[in-house]
């Protein structure tokens, strides 16, 4: 029993990095319908720039200059502003003129992205694996281990709290600001949010830019925990069986699929995987979702679809 | 203040107030002194007529008897739509009589908010000569067919009582109509009338939750559109739904998707049976795009095409179909008078030349008085009037609909 | 001035329905086969056919099955490398069975072993569509690949995980390992990669095709005028997959002679075979291989201008090589979202009026 627990807690942990990253997919999907496929090397790429700045890593030439490492607070507002700017580029130098493409060639360029970021990523930083030290706690927590036999990781933990603060940060942002109703025109119907005078180019600018930061607040998370490395851009893979759950443009979607998916997948790594030889967790959440989605096609949190003609 | 003047004086045995006048095909009601004084009251007449009219069956004309009848304002709601169900299950026509200066009004009022004929008489004879020319014509048209009064009708499509709901919107109620071989039938009524989920239904795109649909003599809750292709429904849309990736010649030949059989192997290869079957069909089709005089813009992608064009592939797409019952939703809309000439003379010929049932929804009431034999009204999902399109032109009720939507 | 449709007119419904009913483009073609067939096996260098021609016919010929499916009949799908992945471990298996097998039946048959792996994933697609559609593709990718490295008997028991195709000949000529001549391995895909392509084109200029496209343009408006999406689509996923498999039984057989798991069929290789139907054009066979052509050779041409002549270090080339087809994408998507075939196109168009526009 107490193991399932442990199974079953560290599955939700691992669920809330998975909705962090299905989160800024469905920032992006909500306001300009664009499945952004380049969210993983967008965390890695900040995460790269963050490992950088910290270590005062000189840009393209790999060589570490202690003189310039930041300490943490200026390392991570430094990189909100290298992500802000990308996002201000992205927006100025492609989605302009890729405004009313189809949906399969916006995706097609957020694939193009993420090359270009992958390559550029180690084009400023080098491609070794880069340890991310913020000063998190790591280890046990003592607290649950001692009182109830638990082991739960405080880096999990403090990823649980730093999601959900982030995610709280987001709902009042979409809900109560201005912009954040305007994101949500925008998300309805483009041309209607052009008629009534909201800016296209400027949302997604500052969408652009809110994704960039959530990618790198889960390049911190997860870079933390093993390291900043190749592997952190395929975390994104990890978020996309959460979005066929939760459904492409629902916040809570990504939350609870998320937990789903990270629990779920857990329990078939401990209770299933040794019956088929192992390493199921690459396909086990997809097929989770696909099941799921063969039973209710409109997901999670979506309405059933009247089809009209 | 006492409401003793509402209150029942005695309960009233309605099953001794409903009889059966079988030769006149007339249900009478005597509701001489009945007080309405409650809903419950109300409930248990219109219980009784469910009861009488599941005994006896079908569908008869009602002559109400309105002497001395009072209704409380509280149970006038349940009454007035009590009444409109009773009409539409049961009822062939309505006439009453004998009712008070005081209910005579009330009435109107009614009949204007809900749309149905107030038709109130003096006296019982005169109610009665109406019902009996009402009858007169429901003959001519029930019996024989309407194309031809002479020979009996020969139904190709039969909607049977269906009525479908999104959740809590009622889309269709109970909405029953006939459509015959042969013929041209409008389908009118304001936006969101339920004209095109009607066609929808019609088409196996969407489940009524009651009702049944007969075509060819087979009778249906539900199928899947594409066995209503194959039982030989065409169809076209408001909203021109063409593959606009591909050429004209080639959004025609998809109509064909249903004759050709050729398997995937053959296909392959192409030579030899597969192309003997395409050109087979393209002879077919080539005969169809001489029809609509669209030759010039055989091989030109739809998606080039200006608006009137687009239509007019469309109606080739679906002739290509060969269907026994052609559905057009909105053939016309959009068009100028040009245009709309050409298209109405297209749909004359494709029902004279191919002998092709015809039924269309058209909001321009030129057009559907030229086009159709008959017309069927529908507003907020409810089959109002049908009948030739001279009378529906001076229906009170249907003039109302559309000018009480602003038209 | 010498492309021109002028005076050439058509008196039956078949010359009309030619695949090139304009008499240059069918002389085009024809030349260009004849050259790819007679001269380029005896003037190319070994090393040229291995890393150019070999990868671009195969290449090609996934491409052209993935353009079946998305750009035809407009599922999305991501399991591309895996598919492959299928055929090559149906080859391998076959072949291995079975060493007298000819390899002809083996390509062929490792494709129907895969067209029906493709079905079966693709029966998703009658509830779902779209991106959800695409995600669920990679159920198929990540699952498949995980089957390659965990079920042993798909390679024999192999203890490298790797796969290796044993020596084959083809009417007596070596075809597989590092002994076959380039030239022959060759002219036997070029040979198969024709008339598969041929049999394509046929396929979506007839009622399956258009099928495909109904679907894929009106998906609503195609079921009501009688095409079952059930068949329609099953069909598109059934024939891309053995298009598909049958490049990767040849990717593994002929090209390649070893291969493992992921790393031959990961999920870089179903986005790399995506990038060529885009870039070539969707819903155009001559897309499928302008558009492998493209993605074989830039990054040859841009290891030969970076490495070879400015003398940058390989890694530095590599990741700049990232950098610089991720711009190229892009720029490509902004300029022409059509692809290189609707360029193709429009040139031609041109040229018919060239040099007198008016």
């Amino acid at each position: 029993m107490l193991f399932f627990v442990e199974t079953v807690t560290s599955g939700l942990l691992a669920g809330v990095m998975y909705s962090l990253v299905a989160l800024g997919f469905v920032l992006i999907f909500k306001a300009s319908g664009v499945f952004n496929f380049a969210q993983g090397v967008m965390a890695l790429f900040a995460g790269l720039t963050l490992a950088g700045f910290l270590s005062g890593t000189v840009p393209f030439t790999h060589q570490i200059n202690s003189a310039l490492a930041m300490p943490p607070w200026l390392a991570i507002a430094a990189t909100v502003l290298v992500m802000i700017a990308l996002a201000i580029l992205i927006e100025r130098a492609v989605l302009r003129y890729l405004v009313n493409q189809e949906p399969i060639i916006l995706f097609m360029m957020t694939l193009g992205l993420a090359y270009v970021l992958e390559g550029a990523g180690d084009l400023l930083w080098g491609s070794d694996v880069k340890v991310l030290d913020l000063g998190l706690p790591s280890g046990a927590n003592d607290w649950l281990l001692d009182n109830f036999g638990l082991y739960v990781d405080q880096l999990e933990i403090v990823a649980a709290v730093v999601a959900a603060a982030l995610v709280t940060a987001l709902a009042i942002f979409f809900q109560k600001t201005r912009i954040g109703r305007a994101l949500r025109a925008v998300a309805d119907d483009h041309q209607a949010a052009l008629s009534v005078g909201i800016s296209l180019n400027t949302i997604w600018a500052i969408v652009w830019s809110a994704a960039g930061i959530v990618a790198l607040v889960a390049g911190i998370m997860w870079g933390a925990k093993s390291g900043i490395q190749f592997s952190l851009s395929l975390i994104a893979l990890k978020a996309l069986p959460v979005l066929i759950l939760g459904g492409f443009d629902s916040v809570p979607g990504a939350i609870v699929g998320g937990l789903i998916i990270g629990v779920g997948e857990k329990l078939a790594e401990v209770y299933f995987g040794p019956l088929v030889g192992g390493a199921v967790e690459n396909w086990f959440a997809y097929m989770l979702a696909l099941v799921f989605l063969l039973v209710r096609p409109e997901g999670l949190f979506g309405e059933k679809i009247i089809r009209r003609v | 203040m006492d409401d003793l003047t509402f209150r029942a004086a005695e309960a009233v045995d309605f099953s001794t107030r409903i009889h059966f006048n079988t030769a006149l095909e007339v249900m009478e009601i005597d509701l001489s002194n009945v007080n309405f004084a409650d809903r419950a009251i109300v409930r248990q007449f219109y219980d009784e007529v469910d009861r009488q009219m599941a005994t006896a069956g079908g569908r008869w004309y009602f002559l109400v008897n309105y002497e001395n009848c009072v209704v409380a304002p509280e149970a006038w709601d349940d009454y007035a739509l009590g009444g409109k169900i009773a009409n539409v299950k049961y009822s062939n026509g309505t006439a009453r009589f004998g009712a008070s200066e005081e209910t005579r009004q009330t009435i109107r009022e009614r009949a204007e908010a809900e749309r149905f004929r107030s038709n109130l008489y003096a006296t019982r004879d005169e109610a009665l000569t109406v019902l009996a020319s009402l009858r007169r014509r429901h003959h001519f048209l029930g019996r024989g067919s309407r194309l031809d009064p002479g020979r009996a009708a020969d139904v190709l499509l039969k909607i049977d009582n269906v009525s479908l709901r999104f959740g809590g919107v009622h889309a269709l109620q109970q909405v029953s109509f006939e459509i015959e071989r042969g013929e041209i039938v409008a389908i009118i009524g304001p936006n969101g009338a339920g004209k095109t989920s009607m066609l929808n239904v019609i088409n196996g795109f969407y489940h009524p939750q009651e009702g049944s649909i007969t075509f060819k003599g087979e009778k249906r809750n539900q199928m899947r559109p594409y066995f209503a292709a194959s039982q030989g429904i065409g169809r076209t849309f408001q909203n021109v739904a063409l593959f606009k990736g591909m050429s004209t010649l080639d959004n025609i030949m998809t109509g064909r998707a249903l004759k050709m059989h050729k398997g995937l192997l053959w296909q392959f290869v192409h030579w030899g049976p597969a192309q003997a079957e395409e050109l087979e069909h393209r002879k077919a089709v080539e005969q169809i795009i001489d029809f609509l005089e669209i030759e010039h813009i055989r091989k030109v992608p739809v998606g080039r095409l200006p608006y009137g064009l687009q239509k007019r592939v469309e109606l080739g797409r679906a002739l290509a179909m060969e269907p026994e019952l052609l559905l057009l939703d909105e053939p016309m809309a959009g068009m100028n008078l040009e245009e709309k000439e050409d298209m109405s003379r297209y749909i004359l010929d494709v029902n004279r030349q191919f002998g092709t049932t015809i039924a269309l929804i058209e909001h321009d009431m030129g057009v559907v008085m030229d086009l159709s034999n008959f017309v069927v009204v529908l507003d907020h999902g409810v089959k109002i009037s049908e009948g030739p399109p001279s009378e529906i032109q001076s229906d009170p009720v249907v003039i109302r609909a559309y000018l009480g939507m602003g038209h | 001035m010498f492309y021109r449709e002028v005076g050439q007119f058509k008196s039956s419904y078949a010359a009309d329905q030619a695949i090139f009913p304009i008499a240059q483009d069918r002389w085009f073609v024809i030349g260009v086969l004849l050259i790819a067939f007679l001269v380029v096996p005896f003037f190319v260098t070994d090393y040229t056919l291995n890393a150019v021609y070999l990868p671009f016919l195969i290449f090609g010929l996934a491409s052209l099955g993935l353009n079946i499916l998305t750009g035809y009949c407009g599922q999305l799908s991501f399991g591309t490398g895996a598919f492959m992945g299928v055929g090559a471990y149906s080859a391998f298996k076959l072949t291995t069975a079975m060493p007298e097998l000819n390899l002809i039946i083996v390509f062929l048959a490792a494709g129907l072993i895969t067209a029906v792996v493709g079905m079966l994933f693709g029966l998703p697609s009658l509830r779902i569509k779209g991106f959800y559609l695409a995600v669920a593709t990679l159920a198929a990718q990540f699952f498949l690949v995980w089957l390659f490295y965990k079920w042993d008997w798909l390679r024999n028991y192999s203890a490298t995980g790797q796969i290796t195709v044993p020596p084959r000949r083809f009417f007596g000529v070596l075809m597989t390992g590092q002994a076959a001549a380039p030239a022959a391995k060759y002219v036997l895909t070029l040979a198969m990669v024709t008339v598969l392509a041929l049999g394509a084109k046929n396929l979506v200029r007839g009622r399956y095709g258009r099928s495909w496209m109904a679907i894929r343009d009106m998906d609503v408006a195609a079921e009501l005028i009688g095409i079952r999406p059930l068949i329609a689509k099953l069909s598109a996923f059934g024939v891309s997959s053995f298009y598909v498999g049958v490049a990767g039984a040849m990717m593994f057989v002929v090209w390649l002679g070893a291969a493992e798991g992921g790393d031959t069929f990961g999920i870089q290789n179903s986005f790399l075979v995506l990038f060529m139907i885009i870039i070539g054009g969707l819903g155009t066979i001559l897309g499928s291989f302008l558009g492998a052509a493209f993605l074989v050779l830039m990054p040859i041409a841009l290891k030969t201008v970076m490495v070879d002549a400015l003398g940058l270090s390989a890694v530095f080339a590599k990741h700049l090589e990232y950098v610089l087809m991720g711009l190229l994408i892009i720029f490509f998507l902004i300029l022409e979202p059509h692809g290189l075939a609707r360029l193709w196109q429009i040139a031609k168009e041109k040229l018919r009026l060239w040099p007198f526009p008016y």
